[in-house]
């Protein structure tokens, strides 16, 4: 192969690639869909990372917890179960009210604005359901990654 | 008198044997792709995006400092988009459009070019942007945390994390089947083991890349794995596991073996992929990150003009 069919090849693959490129990063952001559950979770904390397995803890398969098990707000509506970061995210400053909750309240419904940290709303959940099962991590090491 | 025949020389007209830069880099860009192809069955479209924008995005930043710098347009050699090709097989499926395009400038202009292009650099140019991007912006190259939405049918769980946070016991749900097979977290092109073992061979076969310097850069990460395996069973991890996870393969037959970041006699090639095995397992198994081939071979790729001293010197290296 000659020098300019080398060049040609290289001018080619640039272009063809290019467009393939965006186009395919143009594609799977059009495409993207929010998961009605997630797969898995990476929390991150000062303490290190904690990777969950949301499939793992509800799948039938897996554990088949219900949602309720750990998620409990509306109380009412399945189908509009809040993520835990939506609403644990104190501790928050007085009289300060979360977004996520004026999506659904006016700010003078919300009485309430002392919501456990996430952190504490997960060491207390995780664990103490690892130790009532007798199955699971219960010490630091085993889920944080530093 | 010495009767052997050392080196002969005739006069012209000489003829050519063919073997130039672009053979060079399309056979190299050819044993790479079953691995990224086998990436690609599995991540999907979204890896697709990264490789195609990687390679594209490589050629087109050599063609910019080639003009700008108003030198010979040097796109032709194919040594771009090997680079380009090389950096996504390393990276995870969801990188953002932003970091390849970041990546592949480090690697094409601040690890070639500013060198003064192909032949004067003396870090692997890929080696040189992945490192430089993973202590920018680390998550990237968190795979956990990159590919939490993936949801296929293996242990989707970086196996050099899992091993390193919790400990060797973790290495028994990769077997030995999968991790050859491409069945786990990683770089879009740096899981399918049997993938990276044939395209290395396929190289050293040919002649592309040198046997001296893959075999004992994995020789190195087999002895110094097993080392620290038998020291403590239940904290460091089996030989075989450290060879097929991470970017040992891709490391070992594709980034080691870079031209003019390596040397050329024999004793310096074995010691050069050695240190690079060891320090791998080194920075593994009691260093700080997950993954050691990026730091070992930039340290090695350090090393190699000292290494080419070793006597009989290396002729014509100007590194």
């Amino acid at each position: 192969m000659s020098s300019k069919k080398h060049l040609q090849l290289a001018y080619g693959l640039a272009i063809v690639l290019l467009v393939v490129g965006v186009g395919s990063y143009a594609y799977t952001a059009l495409t993207a869909t929010v998961l009605d559950e997630p797969v898995r979770i990476q929390f991150k904390s000062v303490a290190g990372k904690v990777l969950y397995s949301h499939k793992m803890h509800t799948a039938e398969t897996g554990y088949g917890f219900a949602c309720y098990d750990c998620h409990h707000h509306p109380e009412d509506d399945e189908t509009s179960l809040r993520a835990c970061g939506d609403c644990h995210q104190g501790p928050l400053e007085e009289g300060v009210v979360l977004e996520s909750c004026l999506e659904c309240h006016d700010s003078d419904e919300v009485e309430d604005t002392e919501i456990t940290k996430m952190g504490d709303a997960f060491h207390s959940k995780c664990i103490q359901c690892h130790q009532e099962a007798e199955a699971g991590p219960e010490e630091c090491s085993q889920c944080h990654v530093l | 008198m010495n009767p052997r025949k050392k080196f002969i020389v005739s006069h012209a007209p000489f003829w050519h044997n063919g073997s130039n830069i672009p053979e060079r880099s399309y056979h190299t860009l050819l044993a790479a792709l079953p691995a990224v192809v086998v990436g690609l069955h599995y991540w999907g479209m979204a890896a697709v995006a990264v490789v195609s924008l990687s390679i594209s995005s490589a050629i087109l930043w050599e063609l910019a400092i080639n003009k700008v710098t108003k030198k010979t347009v040097t796109i032709g050699d194919g040594n771009a988009a090997l680079i380009g090709l090389l950096f996504a097989m390393l990276l995870p499926a969801t990188t953002p459009w932003w970091a390849v395009l970041t990546g592949t400038f480090v690697a094409v202009v601040l690890g070639k070019q500013i060198f003064g292009g192909i032949g004067g650099n003396s870090f692997s140019p890929v080696v040189l942007s992945v490192a430089m991007l993973s202590i920018s912006w680390p998550h990237l190259f968190d795979f956990d945390g990159m590919l939490v939405n993936y949801d296929l049918d293996f242990v989707m769980v970086y196996p050099l994390a899992a091993v390193k946070h919790f400990g060797a016991g973790t290495a028994a749900d990769f077997s030995f089947g999968d991790l050859l097979t491409g069945r786990q977290v990683g770089g879009i092109g740096a899981t399918f083991g049997l993938g990276l073992i044939a395209g290395g061979i396929y190289l050293i076969v040919r002649g592309f890349i040198r046997w001296e310097i893959s075999i004992s850069f994995l020789a190195g990460i087999f002895v110094a794995a097993l080392i620290f395996n038998l020291i403590d069973p239940t904290r460091w991890a089996g030989p075989m596991f450290h060879l097929l996870t991470g970017y040992t393969l891709v490391g070992a037959f594709f980034l080691a073996t870079d031209d003019s970041s390596s040397p050329v006699n024999f004793v310096p090639m074995l010691i050069y992929g050695a240190a690079g095995g060891v320090l791998t397992v080194l920075i593994r198994s009691i260093g700080a990150f997950e993954d050691g081939v990026i730091y070992a071979v930039l340290v090695i790729n350090l090393v190699q003009p000292l290494l080419d001293k070793i006597r009989p010197k290396a002729l014509g290296k100007v590194v």
